[in-house]
Protein backbone atom coordinates (compact mmCIF):
# COMPACT_ATOMS: atom_id res chain seq x y z
CA UNK A 1 0.00 0.00 0.00
CA UNK A 2 1.66 3.26 -1.06
CA UNK A 3 2.00 6.21 1.29
CA UNK A 4 1.25 9.64 -0.12
CA UNK A 5 2.53 13.02 0.93
CA UNK A 6 -0.21 14.54 3.07
CA UNK A 7 -2.10 17.67 2.29
CA UNK A 8 -3.55 18.62 5.61
CA UNK A 9 -5.89 21.38 6.74
CA UNK A 10 -4.47 24.41 8.55
CA UNK A 11 -3.52 23.89 12.15
CA UNK A 12 -6.47 24.68 14.47
CA UNK A 13 -6.53 27.69 16.73
CA UNK A 14 -6.13 26.91 20.42
CA UNK A 15 -9.55 28.24 21.27
CA UNK A 16 -11.29 25.90 18.85
CA UNK A 17 -12.73 22.47 19.58
CA UNK A 18 -13.90 20.88 22.81
CA UNK A 19 -12.14 21.30 26.13
CA UNK A 20 -9.73 18.40 26.84
CA UNK A 21 -11.76 17.49 29.95
CA UNK A 22 -14.87 17.01 27.82
CA UNK A 23 -12.95 15.06 25.17
CA UNK A 24 -11.35 12.67 27.65
CA UNK A 25 -14.49 12.21 29.75
CA UNK A 26 -16.58 11.53 26.65
CA UNK A 27 -14.05 8.95 25.50
CA UNK A 28 -14.03 7.18 28.88
CA UNK A 29 -17.80 7.20 29.32
CA UNK A 30 -18.28 5.85 25.84
CA UNK A 31 -15.82 3.07 26.57
CA UNK A 32 -17.57 2.14 29.83
CA UNK A 33 -20.98 2.08 28.18
CA UNK A 34 -19.60 -0.08 25.37
CA UNK A 35 -18.49 -2.76 27.81
CA UNK A 36 -21.36 -5.00 26.87
CA UNK A 37 -20.87 -7.76 29.45
CA UNK A 38 -20.57 -5.35 32.37
CA UNK A 39 -23.37 -3.19 31.10
CA UNK A 40 -25.69 -6.19 30.79
CA UNK A 41 -24.81 -7.74 34.18
CA UNK A 42 -25.03 -4.58 36.23
CA UNK A 43 -27.89 -3.13 34.22
CA UNK A 44 -29.87 -6.29 34.93
CA UNK A 45 -29.03 -6.20 38.67
CA UNK A 46 -29.97 -2.56 39.10
CA UNK A 47 -33.13 -2.85 37.02
CA UNK A 48 -34.22 -5.82 39.12
CA UNK A 49 -33.61 -3.89 42.35
CA UNK A 50 -35.43 -0.85 41.01
CA UNK A 51 -38.35 -2.98 39.91
CA UNK A 52 -38.65 -4.45 43.41
CA UNK A 53 -38.65 -0.93 44.85
CA UNK A 54 -41.44 0.16 42.55
CA UNK A 55 -43.49 -3.00 43.21
CA UNK A 56 -43.16 -2.37 46.97
CA UNK A 57 -44.37 1.17 46.45
CA UNK A 58 -47.31 0.07 44.37
CA UNK A 59 -48.19 -2.59 46.94
CA UNK A 60 -48.15 0.05 49.64
CA UNK A 61 -50.38 2.25 47.54
CA UNK A 62 -52.87 -0.55 46.97
CA UNK A 63 -52.98 -1.43 50.66
CA UNK A 64 -53.61 2.19 51.61
CA UNK A 65 -56.27 2.78 49.01
CA UNK A 66 -58.15 -0.52 48.63
CA UNK A 67 -60.77 -1.14 51.34
CA UNK A 68 -60.51 -4.87 50.69
CA UNK A 69 -56.88 -4.89 51.79
CA UNK A 70 -57.54 -2.91 54.99
CA UNK A 71 -56.59 -5.85 57.17
CA UNK A 72 -53.09 -5.86 55.79
CA UNK A 73 -52.55 -2.18 56.50
CA UNK A 74 -51.04 -2.52 59.94
CA UNK A 75 -48.78 -5.35 58.87
CA UNK A 76 -47.73 -3.45 55.73
CA UNK A 77 -46.94 -0.31 57.69
CA UNK A 78 -44.72 -2.35 59.96
CA UNK A 79 -42.69 -4.06 57.21
CA UNK A 80 -42.79 -1.25 54.67
CA UNK A 81 -42.17 1.90 56.63
CA UNK A 82 -42.59 5.08 54.67
CA UNK A 83 -40.67 7.45 56.93
CA UNK A 84 -37.01 8.38 57.06
CA UNK A 85 -35.84 4.76 57.30
CA UNK A 86 -37.69 3.79 54.17
CA UNK A 87 -36.43 6.76 52.15
CA UNK A 88 -32.85 6.42 53.37
CA UNK A 89 -33.12 2.76 52.44
CA UNK A 90 -33.57 3.64 48.79
CA UNK A 91 -29.78 3.85 48.71
CA UNK A 92 -28.67 1.03 50.96
CA UNK A 93 -26.38 -1.99 51.00
CA UNK A 94 -28.38 -4.03 48.50
CA UNK A 95 -27.73 -1.33 45.95
CA UNK A 96 -24.33 -0.14 47.19
CA UNK A 97 -22.70 -3.60 47.16
CA UNK A 98 -23.35 -4.18 43.44
CA UNK A 99 -22.42 -0.54 42.86
CA UNK A 100 -18.97 -1.10 44.40
CA UNK A 101 -18.57 -4.19 42.21
CA UNK A 102 -19.61 -2.19 39.20
CA UNK A 103 -17.10 0.54 40.01
CA UNK A 104 -14.34 -2.05 40.41
CA UNK A 105 -15.26 -3.93 37.24
CA UNK A 106 -16.27 -1.20 34.84
CA UNK A 107 -14.57 1.95 36.12
CA UNK A 108 -11.50 0.41 37.76
CA UNK A 109 -9.52 0.58 34.53
CA UNK A 110 -10.10 4.27 34.03
CA UNK A 111 -6.47 5.21 34.78
CA UNK A 112 -4.75 1.82 34.85
CA UNK A 113 -5.72 1.17 31.23
CA UNK A 114 -3.86 4.34 30.24
CA UNK A 115 -0.86 3.14 32.27
CA UNK A 116 -0.97 -0.31 30.71
CA UNK A 117 -1.13 0.99 27.15
CA UNK A 118 1.14 3.99 27.83
CA UNK A 119 -1.47 6.43 26.62
CA UNK A 120 -0.70 9.18 29.12
CA UNK A 121 2.55 10.39 27.49
CA UNK A 122 0.69 10.77 24.24
CA UNK A 123 -2.14 12.66 25.94
CA UNK A 124 0.30 14.98 27.70
CA UNK A 125 2.04 15.59 24.38
CA UNK A 126 -1.19 17.37 23.36
CA UNK A 127 -2.34 20.63 24.94
CA UNK A 128 -3.69 18.72 27.96
CA UNK A 129 -2.65 19.67 31.48
CA UNK A 130 -2.36 17.00 34.18
CA UNK A 131 -5.25 18.67 36.02
CA UNK A 132 -7.38 18.34 32.86
CA UNK A 133 -6.54 14.66 32.72
CA UNK A 134 -7.35 13.89 36.34
CA UNK A 135 -10.48 16.07 36.28
CA UNK A 136 -11.76 14.20 33.23
CA UNK A 137 -11.13 10.87 34.91
CA UNK A 138 -12.78 12.03 38.13
CA UNK A 139 -15.77 13.35 36.20
CA UNK A 140 -16.26 10.03 34.43
CA UNK A 141 -15.81 8.06 37.66
CA UNK A 142 -18.40 10.32 39.34
CA UNK A 143 -20.95 10.33 36.53
CA UNK A 144 -21.19 6.54 36.37
CA UNK A 145 -22.37 5.83 39.96
CA UNK A 146 -24.56 8.92 39.78
CA UNK A 147 -26.21 7.55 36.66
CA UNK A 148 -27.05 4.41 38.63
CA UNK A 149 -28.21 6.18 41.79
CA UNK A 150 -30.34 8.85 40.13
CA UNK A 151 -33.09 6.45 39.00
CA UNK A 152 -33.26 5.11 42.57
CA UNK A 153 -33.78 8.65 43.81
CA UNK A 154 -36.09 9.97 41.15
CA UNK A 155 -38.13 7.02 39.89
CA UNK A 156 -39.69 5.87 43.22
CA UNK A 157 -40.46 9.47 44.05
CA UNK A 158 -41.94 10.21 40.64
CA UNK A 159 -43.85 6.93 40.71
CA UNK A 160 -45.36 7.69 44.08
CA UNK A 161 -46.27 11.19 43.03
CA UNK A 162 -47.98 9.81 39.96
CA UNK A 163 -49.99 7.41 42.10
CA UNK A 164 -51.04 9.58 44.99
CA UNK A 165 -49.69 13.10 44.66
CA UNK A 166 -48.27 14.68 47.77
CA UNK A 167 -50.22 12.33 49.97
CA UNK A 168 -48.43 9.32 48.49
CA UNK A 169 -46.11 7.00 50.30
CA UNK A 170 -42.95 8.97 49.42
CA UNK A 171 -42.55 12.53 50.54
CA UNK A 172 -41.11 15.42 48.64
CA UNK A 173 -38.03 15.07 50.88
CA UNK A 174 -36.79 11.97 49.01
CA UNK A 175 -35.03 13.68 46.10
CA UNK A 176 -34.06 16.70 48.23
CA UNK A 177 -32.27 14.54 50.79
CA UNK A 178 -31.15 11.65 48.62
CA UNK A 179 -29.56 13.80 45.94
CA UNK A 180 -26.91 15.29 48.28
CA UNK A 181 -26.33 11.82 49.73
CA UNK A 182 -25.93 10.39 46.22
CA UNK A 183 -23.49 13.17 45.30
CA UNK A 184 -21.32 12.48 48.36
CA UNK A 185 -21.45 8.73 47.71
CA UNK A 186 -20.55 9.33 44.07
CA UNK A 187 -17.58 11.50 45.06
CA UNK A 188 -16.34 8.96 47.58
CA UNK A 189 -16.68 6.02 45.19
CA UNK A 190 -15.02 8.00 42.41
CA UNK A 191 -12.08 9.00 44.63
CA UNK A 192 -11.47 5.45 45.90
CA UNK A 193 -11.75 4.02 42.38
CA UNK A 194 -9.43 6.67 40.92
CA UNK A 195 -6.82 6.10 43.62
CA UNK A 196 -6.98 2.33 43.20
CA UNK A 197 -6.84 2.60 39.43
CA UNK A 198 -3.85 4.94 39.60
CA UNK A 199 -1.94 2.44 41.73
CA UNK A 200 -2.77 -0.55 39.56
CA UNK A 201 -0.90 -1.54 36.44
CA UNK A 202 -3.88 -3.01 34.60
CA UNK A 203 -7.70 -2.93 34.72
CA UNK A 204 -7.70 -6.43 36.20
CA UNK A 205 -5.40 -5.30 39.00
CA UNK A 206 -7.64 -2.26 39.54
CA UNK A 207 -10.58 -4.57 40.19
CA UNK A 208 -8.56 -6.18 42.97
CA UNK A 209 -7.37 -2.86 44.31
CA UNK A 210 -10.87 -1.35 44.57
CA UNK A 211 -12.35 -4.37 46.30
CA UNK A 212 -9.22 -4.77 48.39
CA UNK A 213 -9.48 -1.21 49.68
CA UNK A 214 -13.20 -1.52 50.43
CA UNK A 215 -12.99 -4.93 52.08
CA UNK A 216 -9.62 -4.33 53.74
CA UNK A 217 -10.65 -1.09 55.42
CA UNK A 218 -13.95 -2.69 56.45
CA UNK A 219 -12.06 -5.55 58.09
CA UNK A 220 -9.66 -3.21 59.87
CA UNK A 221 -12.54 -0.93 60.92
CA UNK A 222 -14.42 -3.96 62.20
CA UNK A 223 -11.44 -5.11 64.26
CA UNK A 224 -11.05 -1.65 65.83
CA UNK A 225 -14.79 -1.35 66.40
CA UNK A 226 -14.85 -4.72 68.14
CA UNK A 227 -11.71 -4.14 70.19
CA UNK A 228 -12.63 -0.63 71.30
CA UNK A 229 -16.36 -1.32 71.65
CA UNK A 230 -17.32 1.54 69.33
CA UNK A 231 -18.83 1.03 65.91
CA UNK A 232 -17.72 4.55 64.94
CA UNK A 233 -14.38 3.02 63.93
CA UNK A 234 -16.22 1.62 60.94
CA UNK A 235 -15.83 5.13 59.51
CA UNK A 236 -12.43 3.87 58.31
CA UNK A 237 -14.30 1.94 55.66
CA UNK A 238 -15.63 3.63 52.50
CA UNK A 239 -18.27 0.92 52.41
CA UNK A 240 -19.64 1.95 55.82
CA UNK A 241 -19.37 5.63 54.89
CA UNK A 242 -21.49 5.32 51.77
CA UNK A 243 -24.09 3.46 53.77
CA UNK A 244 -24.06 6.06 56.54
CA UNK A 245 -24.69 9.17 54.44
CA UNK A 246 -28.34 8.56 53.44
CA UNK A 247 -29.12 7.57 57.04
CA UNK A 248 -27.55 10.73 58.46
CA UNK A 249 -29.13 13.06 55.95
CA UNK A 250 -32.58 11.57 56.58
CA UNK A 251 -31.88 11.59 60.33
CA UNK A 252 -32.90 7.96 60.83
CA UNK A 253 -33.35 6.74 64.39
CA UNK A 254 -30.27 4.50 64.63
CA UNK A 255 -27.71 5.43 62.00
CA UNK A 256 -24.71 3.21 61.35
CA UNK A 257 -22.30 6.07 62.10
CA UNK A 258 -22.48 9.50 63.68
CA UNK A 259 -21.95 12.75 61.83
CA UNK A 260 -18.39 13.57 62.96
CA UNK A 261 -16.69 10.26 62.08
CA UNK A 262 -18.66 10.05 58.83
CA UNK A 263 -17.62 13.54 57.79
CA UNK A 264 -14.01 13.02 58.85
CA UNK A 265 -13.76 9.60 57.19
CA UNK A 266 -15.30 10.86 53.95
CA UNK A 267 -13.07 13.94 53.73
CA UNK A 268 -9.96 11.90 54.53
CA UNK A 269 -10.76 9.18 52.01
CA UNK A 270 -11.59 11.63 49.23
CA UNK A 271 -8.48 13.72 49.95
CA UNK A 272 -6.15 10.73 50.26
CA UNK A 273 -7.26 8.82 47.17
CA UNK A 274 -7.42 11.97 45.07
CA UNK A 275 -3.90 12.82 46.18
CA UNK A 276 -2.74 9.33 45.19
CA UNK A 277 -4.40 9.67 41.79
CA UNK A 278 -2.90 13.13 41.18
CA UNK A 279 0.54 11.98 42.25
CA UNK A 280 0.46 8.85 40.12
CA UNK A 281 -0.69 10.63 36.96
CA UNK A 282 1.67 13.58 36.96
CA UNK A 283 3.86 13.89 33.86
CA UNK A 284 6.94 12.41 35.53
CA UNK A 285 4.96 9.19 35.97
CA UNK A 286 4.05 9.24 32.29
CA UNK A 287 7.48 8.29 31.04
CA UNK A 288 7.80 7.02 27.49
CA UNK B 1 13.57 26.43 16.13
CA UNK B 2 14.91 23.89 18.64
CA UNK B 3 17.50 25.05 21.13
CA UNK B 4 18.75 23.24 24.19
CA UNK B 5 21.09 25.02 26.53
CA UNK B 6 22.65 22.77 29.13
CA UNK B 7 19.30 21.04 29.47
CA UNK B 8 19.42 18.03 31.76
CA UNK B 9 16.88 15.58 33.10
CA UNK B 10 16.92 13.71 36.36
CA UNK B 11 14.58 10.99 37.62
CA UNK B 12 15.17 11.37 41.32
CA UNK B 13 18.79 10.40 41.85
CA UNK B 14 19.19 8.96 38.38
CA UNK B 15 20.56 11.22 35.69
CA UNK B 16 18.63 10.53 32.49
CA UNK B 17 20.33 13.21 30.43
CA UNK B 18 23.48 15.15 31.27
CA UNK B 19 23.56 18.89 30.50
CA UNK B 20 23.07 18.99 26.76
CA UNK B 21 23.25 21.83 24.29
CA UNK B 22 22.43 21.88 20.60
CA UNK B 23 20.43 23.82 18.12
CA UNK B 24 18.37 22.77 15.12
CA UNK B 25 17.49 25.52 12.66
CA UNK B 26 14.15 26.62 11.24
CA UNK B 27 12.84 24.79 8.19
CA UNK B 28 12.48 21.20 7.17
CA UNK B 29 14.97 18.45 7.73
CA UNK B 30 15.40 15.05 9.28
CA UNK B 31 17.64 14.58 12.30
CA UNK B 32 18.51 11.13 13.57
CA UNK B 33 18.60 10.64 17.30
CA UNK B 34 20.98 7.76 17.78
CA UNK B 35 22.18 5.77 20.70
CA UNK B 36 22.00 2.34 22.26
CA UNK B 37 19.25 1.48 24.75
CA UNK B 38 19.62 3.61 27.88
CA UNK B 39 21.55 6.32 26.04
CA UNK B 40 19.08 9.04 26.96
CA UNK B 41 17.06 9.19 23.75
CA UNK B 42 13.72 8.87 25.51
CA UNK B 43 14.76 11.50 28.08
CA UNK B 44 15.62 13.90 25.30
CA UNK B 45 12.34 13.17 23.54
CA UNK B 46 10.44 13.83 26.75
CA UNK B 47 12.07 17.24 27.01
CA UNK B 48 11.45 18.05 23.34
CA UNK B 49 7.83 16.86 23.43
CA UNK B 50 7.13 18.94 26.54
CA UNK B 51 6.31 15.92 28.68
CA UNK B 52 8.76 16.89 31.39
CA UNK B 53 10.50 20.11 32.37
CA UNK B 54 14.30 20.08 32.31
CA UNK B 55 15.89 19.48 35.72
CA UNK B 56 18.45 22.10 34.75
CA UNK B 57 19.15 24.38 31.79
CA UNK B 58 16.69 25.43 29.13
CA UNK B 59 14.66 23.85 26.35
CA UNK B 60 13.27 26.13 23.69
CA UNK B 61 11.03 24.99 20.87
CA UNK B 62 9.68 27.66 18.50
CA UNK B 63 11.08 30.23 20.92
CA UNK B 64 9.21 28.96 23.99
CA UNK B 65 9.61 26.32 26.70
CA UNK B 66 7.47 23.36 25.61
CA UNK B 67 6.52 21.96 29.04
CA UNK B 68 2.77 22.45 29.59
CA UNK B 69 2.79 25.10 26.89
CA UNK B 70 -0.21 24.66 24.58
CA UNK B 71 1.25 27.13 22.05
CA UNK B 72 4.17 24.79 21.50
CA UNK B 73 2.43 21.45 22.03
CA UNK B 74 -0.13 22.14 19.32
CA UNK B 75 2.79 22.42 16.86
CA UNK B 76 4.37 19.09 17.83
CA UNK B 77 3.39 15.62 16.65
CA UNK B 78 4.68 12.72 18.74
CA UNK B 79 4.84 9.06 17.81
CA UNK B 80 5.90 7.31 21.02
CA UNK B 81 7.68 4.00 21.04
CA UNK B 82 5.74 0.80 21.58
CA UNK B 83 2.87 -1.07 20.09
CA UNK B 84 0.21 -0.93 22.73
CA UNK B 85 -3.32 0.16 22.02
CA UNK B 86 -6.41 -0.21 24.17
CA UNK B 87 -8.33 -3.39 23.46
CA UNK B 88 -11.71 -2.96 21.83
CA UNK B 89 -10.84 0.31 20.13
CA UNK B 90 -10.62 1.01 16.42
CA UNK B 91 -8.33 3.32 14.52
CA UNK B 92 -10.89 5.95 13.64
CA UNK B 93 -12.16 6.31 17.19
CA UNK B 94 -8.61 6.67 18.43
CA UNK B 95 -7.75 9.31 15.84
CA UNK B 96 -10.96 11.16 16.65
CA UNK B 97 -10.02 11.48 20.32
CA UNK B 98 -6.46 12.53 19.52
CA UNK B 99 -7.69 15.05 16.96
CA UNK B 100 -10.14 16.53 19.44
CA UNK B 101 -7.33 16.83 21.99
CA UNK B 102 -5.43 18.88 19.42
CA UNK B 103 -8.37 21.25 19.08
CA UNK B 104 -9.96 19.87 15.91
CA UNK B 105 -13.70 19.36 15.72
CA UNK B 106 -16.63 18.79 13.36
CA UNK B 107 -16.02 18.63 9.64
CA UNK B 108 -12.48 19.90 10.09
CA UNK B 109 -11.70 16.88 12.25
CA UNK B 110 -13.35 14.49 9.75
CA UNK B 111 -11.30 15.98 6.92
CA UNK B 112 -8.08 15.82 8.95
CA UNK B 113 -8.67 12.15 9.79
CA UNK B 114 -9.37 11.28 6.16
CA UNK B 115 -6.31 13.12 4.90
CA UNK B 116 -3.90 11.76 7.47
CA UNK B 117 -5.20 8.22 6.88
CA UNK B 118 -4.71 8.72 3.16
CA UNK B 119 -1.21 9.96 3.84
CA UNK B 120 -0.26 6.74 5.60
CA UNK B 121 -2.24 4.46 3.29
CA UNK B 122 -4.82 3.39 5.88
CA UNK B 123 -7.94 5.08 4.55
CA UNK B 124 -9.84 1.83 4.00
CA UNK B 125 -8.71 -0.04 7.12
CA UNK B 126 -8.93 2.44 9.96
CA UNK B 127 -12.31 1.06 11.04
CA UNK B 128 -10.64 -2.19 12.06
CA UNK B 129 -10.10 -2.85 15.74
CA UNK B 130 -6.49 -2.54 16.88
CA UNK B 131 -6.47 -6.22 17.78
CA UNK B 132 -7.28 -7.07 14.13
CA UNK B 133 -4.50 -4.88 12.74
CA UNK B 134 -0.96 -5.95 11.93
CA UNK B 135 1.95 -4.26 13.72
CA UNK B 136 2.70 -2.22 10.64
CA UNK B 137 -0.91 -1.05 10.36
CA UNK B 138 -0.92 0.05 13.99
CA UNK B 139 2.30 1.94 13.41
CA UNK B 140 0.70 3.73 10.48
CA UNK B 141 -2.22 4.73 12.70
CA UNK B 142 0.29 6.14 15.19
CA UNK B 143 1.85 8.11 12.37
CA UNK B 144 -1.57 9.33 11.21
CA UNK B 145 -2.29 10.48 14.76
CA UNK B 146 0.88 12.57 14.78
CA UNK B 147 -0.02 14.16 11.44
CA UNK B 148 -3.64 15.02 12.29
CA UNK B 149 -3.03 18.58 13.43
CA UNK B 150 -0.33 19.36 10.89
CA UNK B 151 2.56 19.81 13.29
CA UNK B 152 5.73 21.71 12.40
CA UNK B 153 7.87 19.34 14.42
CA UNK B 154 7.46 15.56 14.28
CA UNK B 155 9.13 13.46 16.94
CA UNK B 156 9.22 9.77 16.10
CA UNK B 157 10.50 7.32 18.69
CA UNK B 158 11.61 4.08 17.03
CA UNK B 159 9.03 4.44 14.25
CA UNK B 160 10.22 1.47 12.21
CA UNK B 161 9.77 -1.12 14.93
CA UNK B 162 7.64 -3.99 13.69
CA UNK B 163 7.30 -2.70 10.15
CA UNK B 164 7.93 -4.93 7.17
CA UNK B 165 10.56 -3.75 4.66
CA UNK B 166 8.01 -2.29 2.25
CA UNK B 167 6.24 -0.36 4.98
CA UNK B 168 9.63 0.94 6.20
CA UNK B 169 10.53 2.22 2.76
CA UNK B 170 7.10 3.82 2.40
CA UNK B 171 7.41 5.51 5.78
CA UNK B 172 10.88 6.75 4.86
CA UNK B 173 9.49 8.22 1.65
CA UNK B 174 6.72 9.91 3.59
CA UNK B 175 9.23 11.38 6.04
CA UNK B 176 11.39 12.68 3.22
CA UNK B 177 8.38 14.32 1.60
CA UNK B 178 7.25 15.87 4.87
CA UNK B 179 10.77 17.12 5.42
CA UNK B 180 10.94 18.70 1.98
CA UNK B 181 7.53 20.29 2.72
CA UNK B 182 9.16 22.19 5.59
CA UNK B 183 8.59 19.87 8.53
CA UNK B 184 11.37 19.26 11.02
CA UNK B 185 11.51 15.56 11.87
CA UNK B 186 13.46 13.97 14.71
CA UNK B 187 13.74 10.20 14.40
CA UNK B 188 15.03 8.18 17.29
CA UNK B 189 16.49 4.78 16.62
CA UNK B 190 19.07 2.39 17.90
CA UNK B 191 19.43 0.86 14.46
CA UNK B 192 22.04 2.84 12.59
CA UNK B 193 21.13 1.58 9.15
CA UNK B 194 17.62 2.98 9.39
CA UNK B 195 18.83 6.45 10.25
CA UNK B 196 21.65 6.30 7.74
CA UNK B 197 19.10 5.74 4.96
CA UNK B 198 17.14 8.77 6.04
CA UNK B 199 19.62 11.44 6.98
CA UNK B 200 23.23 12.30 7.59
CA UNK B 201 22.31 14.77 10.29
CA UNK B 202 22.53 13.05 13.67
CA UNK B 203 22.51 13.60 17.38
CA UNK B 204 24.48 10.81 18.98
CA UNK B 205 23.75 9.98 22.60
CA UNK B 206 25.53 7.58 24.88
CA UNK B 207 25.03 6.98 28.59
CA UNK B 208 22.96 10.12 28.99
CA UNK B 209 25.40 12.38 27.17
CA UNK B 210 25.26 14.00 23.78
CA UNK B 211 28.49 12.76 22.21
CA UNK B 212 28.22 14.38 18.83
CA UNK B 213 25.98 16.52 16.69
CA UNK B 214 26.23 17.21 12.98
CA UNK B 215 26.58 15.31 9.76
CA UNK B 216 28.37 11.96 9.75
CA UNK B 217 31.42 13.23 7.78
CA UNK B 218 31.67 16.30 10.01
CA UNK B 219 31.64 14.19 13.13
CA UNK B 220 34.01 11.66 11.61
CA UNK B 221 36.48 14.43 10.87
CA UNK B 222 36.48 15.48 14.48
CA UNK B 223 37.54 12.01 15.56
CA UNK B 224 41.28 12.70 15.32
CA UNK B 225 42.19 9.71 17.42
CA UNK B 226 40.84 7.41 14.78
CA UNK B 227 42.58 7.72 11.39
CA UNK B 228 40.31 7.21 8.42
CA UNK B 229 40.76 3.90 6.65
CA UNK B 230 40.76 3.87 2.86
CA UNK B 231 40.77 0.71 0.83
CA UNK B 232 42.63 1.39 -2.43
CA UNK B 233 42.12 -1.43 -4.91
CA UNK B 234 44.73 -1.48 -7.62
CA UNK B 235 46.38 -3.78 -10.18
CA UNK B 236 49.73 -2.82 -8.64
CA UNK B 237 49.21 -2.71 -4.91
CA UNK B 238 52.94 -2.44 -4.20
CA UNK B 239 53.14 0.79 -6.17
CA UNK B 240 50.23 2.22 -4.17
CA UNK B 241 52.01 1.20 -0.96
CA UNK B 242 55.28 2.76 -2.09
CA UNK B 243 53.54 6.03 -2.92
CA UNK B 244 51.53 6.01 0.35
CA UNK B 245 54.50 5.59 2.70
CA UNK B 246 55.99 8.78 1.31
CA UNK B 247 52.92 10.76 2.45
CA UNK B 248 53.09 12.41 5.87
CA UNK B 249 49.41 11.71 6.60
CA UNK B 250 49.84 7.94 6.52
CA UNK B 251 49.54 6.34 9.94
CA UNK B 252 49.33 2.65 9.06
CA UNK B 253 49.35 0.44 6.02
CA UNK B 254 48.25 -3.13 5.49
CA UNK B 255 47.76 -5.24 2.48
CA UNK B 256 44.52 -6.90 1.51
CA UNK B 257 43.62 -9.07 -1.47
CA UNK B 258 44.30 -6.81 -4.46
CA UNK B 259 44.17 -3.67 -2.33
CA UNK B 260 46.10 -1.59 0.15
CA UNK B 261 44.37 -0.36 3.25
CA UNK B 262 45.66 3.04 4.22
CA UNK B 263 44.99 4.60 7.63
CA UNK B 264 45.43 8.34 7.22
CA UNK B 265 45.01 11.49 9.24
CA UNK B 266 43.86 14.80 7.75
CA UNK B 267 41.92 13.34 4.83
CA UNK B 268 41.33 16.87 3.53
CA UNK B 269 45.05 17.10 2.79
CA UNK B 270 45.57 13.49 1.81
CA UNK B 271 42.71 12.99 -0.64
CA UNK B 272 43.69 15.81 -3.05
CA UNK B 273 47.22 14.36 -3.18
CA UNK B 274 45.79 10.93 -3.96
CA UNK B 275 43.59 12.46 -6.63
CA UNK B 276 46.58 14.25 -8.22
CA UNK B 277 48.64 11.07 -8.19
CA UNK B 278 45.88 9.15 -9.92
CA UNK B 279 45.38 11.90 -12.47
CA UNK B 280 49.13 11.92 -13.17
CA UNK B 281 49.03 8.18 -13.82
CA UNK B 282 51.31 7.34 -10.88
CA UNK B 283 48.74 5.02 -9.30
CA UNK B 284 46.81 2.43 -11.33
CA UNK B 285 43.64 2.75 -9.26
CA UNK B 286 40.71 0.37 -9.65
CA UNK B 287 38.53 1.44 -6.71
CA UNK B 288 38.63 3.67 -3.65
CA UNK B 289 36.48 2.70 -0.69
CA UNK B 290 36.38 4.59 2.62
CA UNK B 291 35.93 1.89 5.24
CA UNK B 292 34.98 3.91 8.31
CA UNK B 293 33.26 7.03 7.09
CA UNK B 294 29.87 5.50 7.67
CA UNK B 295 27.54 5.91 10.61
CA UNK B 296 28.38 2.53 12.12
CA UNK B 297 32.06 3.38 12.34
CA UNK B 298 31.40 6.83 13.82
CA UNK B 299 29.05 5.33 16.34
CA UNK B 300 31.53 2.61 17.30
CA UNK B 301 34.43 5.06 17.72
CA UNK B 302 32.41 7.53 19.75
CA UNK B 303 30.90 4.98 22.07
CA UNK B 304 34.23 3.17 22.54
CA UNK B 305 36.04 6.42 23.33
CA UNK B 306 33.42 7.36 25.89
CA UNK B 307 32.84 3.97 27.43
Amino acid sequence: MPIYAPSLPPRPELSEGSHPIAVLAKFDLRRVVKRKVGFFIFGFIFLAILLVELIVLYGKYLINTSPGLGGLKEFANRIMTQGADYQAGLIDWWMLVPLWFMMAFMVGGIISRDSLYRIRPLIYAHPVRPQDYITAKALSAFIIPMAVMLPFVLLPWGFSLAMAGKAGPIWISAPLYLLPAAIIIGLLMAAVTLGASAMAGSPRASFGWVLGIVLGTSAIGGIFAGALQSKQWMAMSPYALVQAWPQLIFNVSDPLLKWAPTLAGTVLHIAFWTWIAVKRTKPSEAVL
Amino acid sequence: MIRLERASLRYGDILGLSPTSFELPEGGGITGLLGPNGAGKSSLIQLLAGLLPPSGGEVNIFGEAPFRNPNVLVRIGLVPEGDRFPVGLNGTRWLRMMGELSGLSGSELDAAIQRSLLAVGMETRAQLGFSSMSKGMRQRIRMAQALLHEPDLLILDEPFNGMDPEARLNLMDLMRELSSAGKRIIVSSHILGEVAQLTERILLLFRGRLLAEGSVPEIRELLDRHPIELRVASEDVRQVARWAVEQGELVALRMDEGAAILAVRNPRDFLPKLQDAIAAGQLPLRALDPLDLNLDAVFQYLTKDNA
